[in-house]
């Protein structure tokens, strides 16, 4: 039997404690940080995850990277099951799954070499022992990822690059492992407008030459339509509205989706269009609200919506949303 | 995809060492506190060559040698038994080194391990070794010392074991300290996310970023260990077949020296002990600073006035037009740092910002935006100096001015929002106490009641409501933290606003909510406002001009339509390339290759050249004019030269 997907996420949970349990109180809150998330990716795929800061969408990340433990659901990659991986099987994985972080500035440590710091990955994982093989397999990384010539940043340190360079180290780092998925969360927020193309473009010159999954994290919808094959929308720890790119863009039916992509900013004045501004921003995860999460800021929102909790409905095939007034 | 490397220089073996000592050398207090060690070292290793007497034997001594003065034959004086003073220096420093070397380093390796361990692995293992520490350090040392050093053998080795052992507290609440800040970091987690255990980060990870703390807090542990063991020898409680400077002033102080009038055999061991603590405090300052350079430079300091410039104030507008508020005409700003030539941050840039407008000035990082604005309120790093041009605020030059006089200018007719909201608020005071003393600095005495009712009000305009006004900015979220920032710069109702980078690191709805207030505050209260960014998107649907800067030059000026629709530098119009085109999402995204060029190393020819589409030969050598392309439109190409 052929694997359908390659990653696959069954009502996944994650919920962190907010504080203790006071002397008088003895309901322990929660922060609804990921709240029953449903994904499906195929191999090759890209799936762009969009989301405001406060959604989840970062510890959905650092959930399926098996770095914090999920509540509940269930994860199952490459057709085993790794919700609730041992050490021996997570340091496994870790081969296999791979993150880009956002921030190049930080993500990088200034006392290491920039081979040091590629290398990195094969010396935890025991891999390529002898220094010749090792620093060919560094080359080749640092290449994948456009620094070349290679050579000239070997014994460079991560202060005498430029954000886009060290963005590319990042994903040299990454790339050293040859793993089938990758995670990267925000990899082009913190760069410039001209460079920002560059990496996106390297990202999607990986999926095709080298069958990469990539879930793609970003708040920002404007960046995802040149890559990203589905889009998956979220809000406070949920999907509410998933389906492929051309659709999303072209058809979004979420209430939330349209404020989104009314809000991307357009470099022509004379396109200056109507903008759907939500007032306010992401409700706290602690004390979710009623019926839909989105009605406190929803513009139009009805009396059902505090009541009753959308369930999926699909306007076409694979389009998939979460709202009563669809 | 070939990315161009053309600014990099073959890749030199950098060796960490080496730029250490290059800084370390140009510290001159550290240099002095190096060599003060050396010397007394020297003396140490030495001592037996050194020291004109030998001290281990008393033959030949007779009661006439008794606390002598300084002479030819003894220059330092002889003590209470008749030995040469400056012999039992010389050996006195071997043994007070000793034990103040061995000594620290067993400090330092308990406080470093326990506070590393502390740190990283933090939960009930932090909380018992950080409470054990605690009660070491109440309990007060030197009495501790004395009984242990008194019930126990006086020898060298028992007396280093026990400074060793109780000194450790403060190492190891400052490594605890740093390794939680380093564990919290970004790479820590990339570390974890390819797979490495706990000992892989400590020792990769941790330890290096510790260690320069750790060697400055050693330098100090040192000082402190031999001080202790001076007090130690003084007390009598010194190893009584190793002579140190504690107990040359032991035996000085016990056997009537004082009495005698034999300050030398007093005075000396002060001094030795002194010089090594000074020495060593001076090398543990200049460390400090050459390990953190960010504690000396990067002060906003004011600028220094510079000469007045020859262009005088134009005033004349079009007719129908807004009078122009701020009149900026070849501003070059240059970096300057010791040693090395000049760096050119800005260059001859010219706007005019008229009343009411909102101008957008973009660029990519590094390109002089924020050096531009800093100049004009004289708020440059210190190394930054205005070396040519001139700055007008209506009719007065900003360029000019006295410090009192720009003082007068700063929030009163020009402000700024500076980017991080969250770096930019204080953590420990109320958003509304921030905004109430950017109130009082700036205006004359009001009574409390106005002063809050105008702090309400301000909130009002940013749309913050009054219930948040006592809260802290870590109570606030990032939208409205930058929200608190605008209010706190409208504060004394100022003309022109600059707003730099005010939505960088905000989501996209959060970022359109600020573009619609600012755009809203500006019909409101009729501002003018200076929106930086690197975004072209972001200033498209707001702004009336745009100037578009690159590599610290104006690449184009314009209004905002042309620079859009009609822009002719080649940056331009490869910037808006490289904008993702929601109505078109198969195209491949436009990418400029390379990166922007360094200040260091600025191209002779244009500065866009090595990126740009469309160089040619003269590009590579000749910096092109800002060419006037028609009305208000400007651009530095020399592909527009012809242009009418």
């Amino acid at each position: 039997m052929t694997q359908a997907y390659f990653l696959e996420v069954y009502n996944l949970r994650k919920l962190f404690r907010a504080g203790r349990p006071g002397i008088f109180s003895r309901k322990a809150r929660y922060v609804h940080a990921v709240d029953g998330i449903d994904l499906n990716l195929k191999r090759g795929e890209v799936l762009a995850l969009v989301g405001e800061s406060g959604c989840g969408k970062s510890t959905l990340a650092l959930t399926l990277m098996g770095l914090e433990k999920p509540t509940d659901g269930k994860i199952i990659f490459d057709g085993e099951e790794i919700t609730h991986a041992d050490d021996r099987t997570c340091k496994r994985l870790r081969q296999r799954i791979q993150m880009i972080f956002q921030d190049p500035y930080e993500s990088l440590n200034p006392t290491q070499t920039i081979e040091e710091i590629v290398a990195e990955p094969l010396v935890v994982h025991g891999l390529e022992r002898s220094a010749k093989t090792r620093q060919a397999r560094v080359v080749k990384a640092l290449e994948d990822a456009g620094l070349k010539p290679a050579d000239t940043y070997l014994r460079r340190f991560p202060h005498e690059l430029s954000g886009g360079q060290r963005q590319r180290v990042v994903i040299a780092g990454a790339l050293v492992l040859e793993p089938n998925l990758l995670l990267a969360d925000e990899p082009v927020s913190m760069l410039d407008v001209s460079i920002r193309a560059e990496i996106l473009n390297l990202l999607a010159d990986l999926r095709k030459t080298r069958q990469i999954s990539i879930i793609f994290i970003t708040h920002d919808l404007g960046t995802v339509g040149y890559f990203a094959d589905r889009i998956a929308v979220m809000y406070l720890g949920r999907i509410v509205e998933v389906g492929p790119t051309k659709e999303i863009l072209k058809n979004p039916q979420h209430p939330y989706t349209k404020a989104l992509l009314s809000v991307i900013p357009v470099p022509n004045p004379r396109l200056r269009r109507e903008r759907v501004i939500l007032q306010g921003e992401t409700p706290n995860p602690i004390d979710l609200p009623s019926g839909c999460r989105f009605h406190p800021r929803c513009p139009k929102v009805s009396e059902e919506c505090k009541v009753s909790d959308p369930a999926w409905r699909e306007p076409a095939p694979g389009h998939r949303v979460a709202c009563l007034k669809v | 995809m070939a990315v161009q490397t053309t600014e990099l220089k073959p890749s030199v073996p950098s060796s960490p060492l080496l730029d250490f000592w290059r800084v370390f050398s140009r510290n001159r207090m550290a240099l002095v506190g190096l060599v003060m060690l050396v010397a007394i070292f020297v003396g140490a290793v030495f001592a037996s060559q050194l020291a004109p007497y030998d001290v281990t034997t008393s033959e030949n001594i007779t009661i006439n040698d008794i606390y002598n003065p300084p002479s030819s034959t003894h220059w330092l004086g002889t003590d209470d038994a008749g030995k040469d003073v400056l012999s039992n220096f010389f050996f006195g420093a071997r043994v007070s080194l000793i034990v103040g070397f061995f000594a620290a380093f067993i400090s330092v390796v308990i406080g470093g391990v326990l506070g590393i361990v502390a740190g990283f692995y933090g939960g009930r293992v932090e909380n018992l070794l950080m409470r054990f520490t605690d009660i070491m350090l109440v309990i007060p040392d030197l009495p501790l010392m004395v009984v242990i050093v008194a019930l126990t053998k006086p020898s060298l080795l028992n007396i280093i074991f026990v400074i060793g052992l109780l000194g450790w507290t403060t190492t190891s609440r400052i490594v605890r300290s740093q390794t939680l800040a380093v564990k919290s970091r970004k790479f820590v987690l990339r570390a974890r996310a390819i797979g490495a255990g706990n000992s892989h980060i400590i020792r990769h990870h941790i330890l290096p970023l510790v260690m320069p703390l750790l060697v400055v807090n050693a330098i100090l542990v040192i000082s402190l260990a031999i001080l202790d063991e001076s007090t130690l020898s003084f007390l009598g409680l010194g190893d009584p077949t190793a002579l140190s400077w504690g107990q040359m002033l032991n035996f000085a102080f016990g056997r009537g020296a004082m009495s005698a009038g034999a300050w030398w055999a007093l005075v000396v061991p002060g001094f030795g002990i002194v010089w090594v603590v000074l020495s060593l405090t001076l090398l543990g300052h200049g460390l400090e600073q050459v390990l953190n350079p960010r504690l000396e430079t990067h002060h906003l300091t004011p600028g220094r006035p510079v000469i007045r410039s020859e262009i005088p104030w134009r005033q004349e507008t079009k007719k129908g037009e807004a009078p122009i508020l701020l009149d900026v005409r070849d501003l070059s700003i240059n970096y300057i740092t010791e040693g090395k030539p000049p760096a050119r941050a800005v260059e001859k840039v010219s706007f005019q910002l008229h009343e009411g407008e909102l101008m957008g000035l973009v660029g990519e990082s590094g390109c002089g935006k924020t050096t531009l604005m800093l100049a004009l309120l004289r708020l440059l790093p210190a190394a930054g100096q205005i070396v040519g041009g001139g700055a007008y605020f209506t009719d007065k030059e900003l360029t000019a001015m006295s410090e009192a006089e720009i003082a007068d200018v700063r929030w009163k007719g020009i402000s700024i929002i500076f980017q991080g909201a969250m770096n930019a608020l204080n953590p420990v005071r109320t958003v509304s106490d921030q905004i109430a003393e950017a109130i009082i600095k700036h205006s004359p005495p009001i009574p409390r009641s106005q002063l809050d009712a105008r702090v309400v009000e301000l909130l009002d305009l940013v749309g913050i409501a009054a219930q948040h006004k006592d809260h802290y900015p870590h109570q606030y979220s990032g939208g409205m933290r930058q929200r608190a920032m605008i209010a706190m710069a409208l504060a004394c109702n100022p003309q022109v606003v600059i707003a730099d980078e005010p939505t960088t690191a905000l989501d996209v709805m959060i970022q359109a909510q600020i573009l619609e207030l600012l755009d809203n505050l500006r019909r409101k209260l009729g501002l003018s406002i200076i929106f930086v960014t690197h975004d072209l998107g972001v200033v498209a649907e707001m702004c009336d001009s745009v100037l578009v800067m690159y590599g610290g030059v104006t690449a184009e000026y314009g209004d905002v339509d042309t620079i859009y629709n009609a822009a002719c530098h080649p940056y331009t119009q490869e910037l808006l390339k490289a904008f993702p085109d929601l109505s078109n999402p198969e195209k491949r995204l436009a990418s400029i290759p390379g990166y922007p060029p360094r200040l260091e190393a600025l191209p002779a020819g244009c500065r866009f050249a090595p990126r740009c589409p469309a160089a040619f030969a003269r590009c590579a050598s000749e910096q092109p004019a800002l060419h006037s392309l028609g009305e208000d439109h400007f651009a530095s190409c020399h592909l527009v030269e012809a242009s009418p």
